[in-house]
């Protein structure tokens, strides 16, 4: 049964630095205790994926680290996540400068109702002010670097909405890390997208994990055994397992996590 | 024990599938007569007045219409020049006053108040505001802007052609900002672009068609209103002058005066202002309803 997911030959690098440090964190809607405890580290230019059934709190979490959970005020997170060995969920951090380093794709594409590069350029100048030529050279770059360039650069000034879905999500991938942000959070990237354009950003994934630290969120347990180094699993709110993927998914500690990786349940 | 009845006493009497008992067939049918009758008695009366309008309009209609200007008791011939140009010039005068007003409100409530205490007192009001008698802003418009300088003016009449106007671009901005999917807010907040950023260059471009065409229809709204103009811009047989101090022609009041004159050739001008009206009116509603369709 486990034969069936094809594993990649992980290249696993124990000794890489944490990232990111979650630490004791609960998290509320309301009155509602939706995260209990958790406690993960996040290693640097490593893809972790967090996974699990429906309702688990996976997308919650992401939804901390780049603190997009602000905007809504009966949210509330207590406990730590240190990055780089500050705590991003205390009050006295600038959230928009925090969600200029840690870009987030989410599970429908979100093209502005603007051209294409000026849905590329949004992110660069909000916190830059490059002369055009730069400003040309990083929009360029990161449409080339979302494997969007080939198909689009006839038409940088057409509006973004009118492409493809999969077009849409490699523009939103491409407006994330023109910013050059340090981590990218994937909210379930590929569960609006046909085979073929999942196809597409998961060799994106692939080729971004060198530069930046990539958090994702699946509901497809062979696209986190396929693209993740770590995998986290969690239910019910906690952290029920977290290793590296390769044990996650052909060795895990847990029967929990064994059963939900192997479909008993789910 | 309710669960030991004998299965037979819940199924439905036999009826064929697809028979419908004759009584309530004929039920329908009334219903369906009754209701089409209605509508064409409600459609009948339309095509009678805008008939009506168009007949009596165009014979008074001629190119002196748009010429000369409003003639004076016992004069004859003149036209309408003076009261299109005053009634145009009022018209975007309160549209001006009330788009910053009820776009930025609109805002407000739709991204800041949200469901807040604040912004549901402020959506009742709005809703009464929408609803108020015209004449009653009228005469409110008269006591702060007539009485204390002592003078009717074309900027009062602005102001309470622009009072009418706020509350129907109020509810349209509201209502197309909460039309863009929350996800767009969140993508936007996602690069660290704080929310005013977010408003201005996501949520206002997305909702942007249908904020125009709010403004748009309380233009047609505005463009036939009579009673706030009374009290305020009143109407006169001239030439407005250009600081729009004194009275000002405009179109609704001057068929208000002259189809209730004993002059035939202020009644024959009466209706070829009316027509002016309804045709501007109809075109904007039909501009309106073009970008909403182009939007989507």
């Amino acid at each position: 049964m486990l034969s069936t997911l094809e594993l990649s030959p992980q290249t696993l690098d124990a000794e890489a630095p944490v990232r990111i440090a979650v630490k004791n964190l609960d998290f509320y809607y309301g009155e509602h205790k939706a995260l209990k405890n958790i406690n993960l580290d996040f290693r640097d230019r490593h893809v972790t994926a967090l996974i699990g059934p429906s309702g688990c709190g996976k997308s919650t979490l992401l939804r901390i680290f780049n603190r997009i959970y602000s905007l809504y005020p009966e949210q509330k997170a207590t406990g730590e996540i240190l990055l780089d060995g500050r705590n991003i969920i205390s009050n006295n951090v600038d959230v928009n400068e925090l969600r200029s380093r840690i870009g987030m794709v989410f599970q429908k594409p979100t093209p502005f109702p603007m051209s294409i590069y000026d849905n590329v350029a949004f992110g660069i100048r909000l916190y830059e002010k490059p002369p055009k030529s730069e400003l040309d050279d990083r929009v360029e770059g990161a449409l080339r670097r979302a494997a969007l360039w080939d198909e689009v650069k006839d038409k940088l000034k057409s509006s973004g909405m009118g492409l493809s879905g999969g077009q849409q999500q490699r523009l939103c991938i491409a407006r994330t890390i023109a910013q050059k942000p340090e981590v990218i959070l994937f909210d379930e990237p590929t569960s609006a997208l046909d085979p073929i354009s999942t196809g597409k950003i998961e060799d994106l994934l692939e080729q971004l994990k060198s530069d930046f630290t990539i958090v994702i969120v699946t509901h497809n347990m062979q696209q986190a055994a396929r693209i993740s180094q770590y995998t986290a699993f969690m239910y019910l709110g906690e952290v029920i397992e977290f290793d590296a993927t390769n044990t996650i998914f052909m060795n895990p500690h847990k029967k929990q996590t064994q059963d939900y990786v192997t479909g008993r349940f789910g | 024990m309710t669960m030991a009845t004998p299965a037979k006493t819940m199924t439905a009497p036999h009826v064929e599938w697809g028979r419908v008992r004759s009584s309530r067939r004929t039920a329908d049918r009334m219903m369906k007569i009754i209701a089409t009758s209605f509508t064409l008695i409600a459609i009948v009366v339309l095509f009678w007045i805008l008939g009506m309008l168009i007949v009596k309009g165009l014979g008074g209609l001629s190119a002196s219409t748009f010429t000369q200007i409003t003639p004076g008791p016992g004069t004859e011939g003149g036209g309408l020049a003076n009261a299109i140009v005053g009634s145009i010039v009022l018209t975007f005068l309160g549209i001006a006053v009330a788009t910053p007003i009820g776009v930025l409100a609109g805002t407000y409530l739709a991204e800041y108040g949200k469901a807040s205490k604040l912004a549901d007192l402020i959506r009742f009001i709005n809703d009464i505001l929408l609803s108020a008698p015209s004449i009653l802003i009228g005469l409110f418009v008269y006591v702060i802007l007539v009485e204390p300088f002592r003078g009717y003016s074309g900027w009062a009449g602005g102001v309470a052609l622009g009072i009418i106007a706020i509350p129907v671009i109020v509810r349209t901005t509201e209502d197309m900002l909460r039309l863009v999917p929350g996800s767009l807010r969140e993508a936007g907040a996602a690069l660290g672009a704080p929310p005013s950023v977010v408003i201005t260059s996501v949520t206002w471009r997305a909702a942007k068609s249908g904020m125009v065409t709010g403004v748009l229809l309380a233009l047609a709204r505005i463009a036939g209103e009579t009673a706030p103009l009374i009290f305020t811009a009143l109407n006169n047989n001239f030439w407005f002058s250009p600081n729009l101090i004194g009275g000002v022609s405009n179109l609704p009041v001057t068929i208000y005066q002259f189809a209730s004159a004993p002059y035939e050739n202020w009644q024959q001008l009466a209706w070829a202002g009316s027509l002016i009206i309804t045709v501007s009116i109809l075109v904007l509603s039909i501009i309106a309803r073009r970008i909403v369709r182009g939007g989507k």
